[in-house]
């Protein structure tokens, strides 16, 4: 059979080895419970250290971290979009990592400005404040963010 | 390390290969998944994985009980994996063959 199997036959059938990888590209992402928990957690966060209880926000700061690194790594940096699949490691490789991390550290580097920011306008609460708009982000922002790595992958396995 | 080139005939009509290629990029996926995504029958789906679980290709995670809500889940084998791989790199040997033959 293989002498028989002609050129357009050989690149219909990669076309649609392709496609059914793209496919389940297409499932990577992060449930949508898991873009409100961080949020969440977020705000909470903020309103700990508005308190300004350094052992608390201690405290608070490494319990979140604890439960943010679990629920990470049983979702498996966006394996688990929805439990009909389980996205292999390498067909997703390290952006979705990179991508995540990368994502928290911009927006605490953006609540740590607002916050100064809205320190020095002299508001009570200035984490709490500079944490909301985060939040949000984190919420409409985090989904939009995982359709981006999800395209990178296609393209970055396009040009490979 | 680079898999040898080797035409699976068992993978390559269309619907194997198309369930073959999903499960490739997966640890594991439902039932429910690969016959919504390739819009085949239960019937249809039932009998393609079975060819392949006979071939030692995949593994049908049945349920133990006869919880219906309790799915149904399947996963390559290292052996599918590696055909599957030779089967890949044997299509694109014939398109890359076939260039070197125009140019």
């Amino acid at each position: 059979m293989h002498e028989s199997v002609s050129e357009s036959d050989a690149r219909s059938a990669l076309a649609r080895v392709d496609r059914e990888r793209r496919r389940v590209i297409g499932e990577f992402g992060m449930p949508r419970w898991y873009w409100w928990s961080v949020a969440l957690g977020w705000i909470a966060l903020a309103i700990v250290t508005d308190m300004k209880r350094p052992l608390v926000t201690l405290v608070a700061t490494v319990a979140f971290g604890a439960a943010h690194s679990t629920m990470y790594h049983y979702l498996a940096a966006g394996r688990h979009r929805t439990d009909q699949l389980s996205i292999r490691t390498e067909t997703v490789s390290w952006y979705a990592r990179v991508a995540v991390l990368a994502c928290l550290l911009a927006l605490t580097a953006a609540m740590i400005v607002g916050a100064l920011l809205a320190q020095s306008d002299g508001a009570r609460h200035p984490v709490t404040i500079s944490s909301i708009p985060v939040a949000v982000t984190i919420v409409l922002g985090g989904p939009a963010m995982m359709a981006g790595v999800r395209r990178s992958i296609v393209r970055s396995r396009t040009a490979a | 390390m680079t898999t040898p080139a080797k035409f699976d005939e068992l993978i390559h009509p269309t619907t194997r290969l198309s369930i073959v290629a999903l499960l490739a990029a997966t640890d594991w996926a439902d039932f429910s998944f690969i016959r919504d995504s390739l819009e085949l029958s239960d019937s249809a789906l039932s009998k393609q994985l079975s060819t392949l679980e006979e071939a030692g290709y995949l593994v049908i995670d049945r349920p133990v009980s006869n919880d219906r809500r309790r799915r149904v889940r399947t996963r390559l084998t290292p052996v599918g994996r590696s055909a599957f791989a030779g089967h890949v790199a044997a299509l694109q040997r014939i398109v890359g063959t076939a260039s070197t033959r125009v140019h």
